[in-house]
């Protein structure tokens, strides 16, 4: 079952395209991004494998039901909050970024608004689903979708175009000391791990998640990819006047041989299927933390058919995202994105030390309770 | 006795009534020559009159399995109307099993045929079905409850399944929609499977439909429960998932690569006709910069002489089609091959020539219809049918990003659904191991 697990690892580790990774990334190539990165590999490894053993010691058990057990309900609900407003600002920003993204070079004509409209209306579909539809979802998107993925990559990577004395030149900045935001930026790269916080409901007891060294490799390579290769194709130089980097990086490419010309319109659709996942796993999530704030709440992650309640929080969710749609603009944007970045590194540390003192506490208190039970059969 | 039961039948004509005297004794008796066979004559008449033995006849009423005590007033009128005789003998009352069942011949599938595979199939009556079932899969395990179903129709059916194998969850999520079954008809085993499935599962089915004995029997063998109905040749099988939509039974008996190859195969057919109608309007209407440049003139080429909208074009087509496949299904044999004929020609060489659609429609719109009847199940391929009317409206608005957008839509669906508790659509994920052993 733990197959599951890497998925999300896969597609959290792909999307930071559309959070503006690269391009965070590469605004500071010159001051720290290298170092940052190079720090950023320790790190998230180092959270990734820490976050995993943790859940791993509470089976079948999501964050919410974590807390809610463990904690007194105040302190509970207001981390509850907290971690929901992350998430769903998670979805909000990426779904934004990609129906701009299509609005520039898909269709550029439409009102951005109706494609907007699209984009929720599948995430709210998608999300209100329970938590084992969306996860067979998952897989299957991501099997489908994994050619392409496998394709561009090569493409980019073996391409003769891409010219690696601007990738060496780059590297070489690896002695200026790291920037903080580059650092949260790259570390969002192995940030799959995090949807553990509700899908470790379906780990069942005894799981053991094998090939753990998957994460540092996959998300190291998806991260040295998605910084070097545009440096690559646009010079260490010309890769800064881009916002959108990597759809202007997928046009560089072309096809020789097939019906379509420009791998931009392939990119675009493998985004198509990662933004939607991502958007569904991140509402689904927000989702379940929100329900967990109910007092009488009774986690299930095969509830059939979907009671309304998840409809009524996923168009709130969707409401939200009109409203970013309509007070933000490109600079406003970028900074809740930085914002973003900063506050899930933040909140992913907090939830390892949060983890690991419950983790303590129980151990503790099942010690304490040995004795008591042992003495009980005499007396 | 008789006169209960014509107070019950008030105007059943052919209601058989009499007072059989043979001198000795004077039985009542009660049936519907219609509804029973020559049974009753060796049964009943022979040993009642010239061979009469009252020691005898006392005997075969303990021992003939057909005989059986029918004390019970309520229930005169309900063993009648199965085909049985009621006779009050010596004051007691005692029915006898004499219901007519026709002389079906087996015959090979209709629906589902397959190459090499068995050629037999269900037939209309319950008990040769049984028959066939047993023939395939004949263990001690075995269960068969029976049921009666529709107010009027008082349909009888069994539901089967190997109680070592079987899931009891869903053996009892099938009892409780049983239960909740409401239909005065009950005709065809289309019929119940509308009953036994939710509201919100009616656009793809989550019960299989089969006439063919040898899925069944495989069925069984991996735990599933079915459904067989008196009067239908189908048999339903439950839960089931989306591949076994996909599964011919000549999968279990080819080689292993080909079959392969061949399920693949009807995967991407099923792709091509839910998106390629869509894909048409998407890349004609919005985005013909998606295709490299001698693609796009090719189609647009194909299309000068056409005065509408891509839309209209698709939708003319699709009609066209349609209403072709629902007259052949519908039309007897001899004037349905004028009907393609006629239809095929027009649809192929008149419009086109006519200029009212693109030769590339003409392409697109029989890869649709060819790509649909590779679906094995009639049920499923129907769904998918339907399918492709909502992806071409969402062509229609958003270009080729809906289309991507609603398949991942479809996907979520697909995913959401159960059948009976069981997941409709995932990958690897082994069922047998999921069973109680």
């Amino acid at each position: 079952m733990s197959r599951y697990f890497y998925y999300h690892v896969i597609y959290v580790g792909l999307i930071n395209v559309m959070l503006f990774v690269p391009w965070t990334l590469v605004q500071h190539r010159f001051d720290g991004a290298v170092s940052a990165m190079a720090i950023a590999v320790v790190l998230g490894t180092f959270v990734a494998y820490a976050t995993t053993s943790l859940y791993l010691r509470f089976p079948q058990k999501s964050l919410p039901d974590i807390l809610n057990s463990l904690l007194p309900r105040w302190l509970a609900l207001t981390i509850n909050l907290l971690a929901s407003t992350l998430w769903i600002l998670a979805g909000i920003l990426v779904i934004y970024s990609y129906s701009a993204t299509i609005q520039q070079f898909f269709n550029p004509d439409m009102n951005p608004y109706l494609f907007l409209l699209l984009m929720t209306a599948a995430g709210v579909w998608g999300a209100s689903r329970c938590t084992r539809s969306v996860q067979f979802a998952q897989e299957i998107m991501l099997l489908i979708s994994a050619p392409l993925i496998i394709m561009i990559l090569f493409k980019a990577v073996f391409n003769p175009w891409l010219d690696w004395d601007a990738i060496r030149v780059t590297a070489g900045y690896i002695r200026t000391p790291p920037s903080f935001v580059s650092l949260c930026a790259a570390t969002f790269v192995f940030a799959g791990y995090n949807t553990l916080a509700v899908f470790n409901r379906l780990l069942p007891q005894g799981t053991q998640i094998r090939y753990r060294w998957i994460i540092p490799l996959f998300c190291t390579f998806f991260l040295l990819v998605s910084f070097f290769v545009p440096i690559g194709f646009h010079g260490t130089v010309g890769v800064a006047q881009y916002l959108y980097i990597w759809s202007v990086t997928a046009d560089s490419m072309i096809m020789e041989y097939g019906f379509v010309y420009r791998v931009l319109y392939i990119f675009l659709l493998l985004y198509t299927a990662l933004s939607l996942m991502f958007a569904m796993n991140t509402w689904h999530t927000a989702m379940e933390f929100l329900k967990a704030c109910r007092p009488k709440y009774k986690p299930d992650p095969d509830e059939y058919p979907t009671p309304k309640i998840n409809w009524l929080i996923n168009i709130g969710f969707a409401a939200l995202t009109f409203a970013y749609a309509i007070w933000t603009n490109e600079q406003r944007n970028q900074l809740v994105n930085q914002f973003w970045l900063i506050a899930r590194t933040f909140s992913d540390i907090t939830s390892v030390v949060l983890l690991s003192f419950l983790v303590w506490k129980t151990t503790r208190r099942r010690r304490s309770q040995i004795p008591s039970d042992a003495a009980a059969p005499e007396s | 006795m008789i006169e209960e039961i014509r107070n019950e039948f008030k105007n059943a004509t052919d209601l058989f009534t009499n007072v059989l005297d043979n001198g000795f004794w004077a039985v009542e008796i009660a049936y519907f020559p219609s509804l029973c066979d020559e049974k009753i004559k060796d049964g009943v008449l022979v040993p009642l009159s010239y061979r009469f033995d009252p020691d005898e006849f006392r005997r075969m009423l303990n021992s003939n399995p057909k005989y059986e005590h029918a004390d019970d007033p309520k229930e005169w009128a309900n063993l009648i109307l199965k085909g049985y005789v009621l006779l009050k003998i010596e004051g007691k009352h005692f029915s006898f099993k004499s219901d007519r069942t026709p002389v079906t011949q087996i015959d090979a599938p209709t629906v589902e045929s397959t190459l090499q595979g068995p050629q037999t199939a269900f037939t209309e009556d319950l008990n040769i079905n049984m028959f066939l079932l047993r023939l395939r899969y004949n263990v001690p395990s075995l269960t068969v409850e029976p049921f009666d179903k529709g107010t009027l129709s008082r349909t009888s059916l069994f539901v089967v399944y190997d109680h070592r194998l079987v899931n009891a969850k869903i053996l009892k999520a099938l009892y409780k929609q049983l239960d909740k079954v409401k239909l005065d008809l009950l005709q065809s085993s289309g019929q119940m499977v509308k009953q036994l499935t939710e509201k919100n599962h009616r656009v793809f089915p989550t019960i299989l439909q089969t006439e063919r004995p040898d899925r069944v029997a495989d069925m069984l063998s991996k735990g599933k429960i079915a459904v067989m109905l008196n009067g239908s040749r189908f048999v339903l099988l439950l839960p089931v998932r989306l591949y076994d939509f996909m599964h011919a039974m000549d999968d279990e008996y080819e080689a292993f690569w080909m079959v392969r190859l061949l399920i693949l195969v009807r995967y991407i057919a099923v792709a091509l006709t839910i998106t390629l109608p869509a894909l048409y309007i998407a890349i004609v209407s919005y985005n013909p910069e998606i295709f490299r440049v001698q693609i796009a003139f090719t189609i647009d080429g194909s299309r000068a002489g056409v005065p509408y909208p891509s839309f209209i074009e698709v939708f003319i087509m699709l009609f066209m089609i349609e209403a072709l496949i629902e007259a052949s299904i519908r039309l007897p044999r001899i004037v349905g091959s004028t009907a393609t004929t006629v239809g095929g020609l027009i649809l192929g060489q008149a419009a086109q020539q006519a200029g009212l659609v693109s030769s590339i429609m003409i392409i697109v719109t029989s890869v649709v219809a060819i790509s649909n009847f590779v679906i094995p199940n009639t049920t499923f391929s129907q769904s998918v049918r339907l399918m492709k009317y909502l992806f071409i409206i969402i062509a229609m608005i958003y270009g080729i990003s809906g289309v991507a957008v609603l398949f991942f839509a479809l996907i979520v669906y697909l995913c959401g659904l159960r059948s009976f508790g069981e997941p409709y659509l995932a990958l690897f994920t082994n069922e047998t191991k999921e069973l109680p052993k």
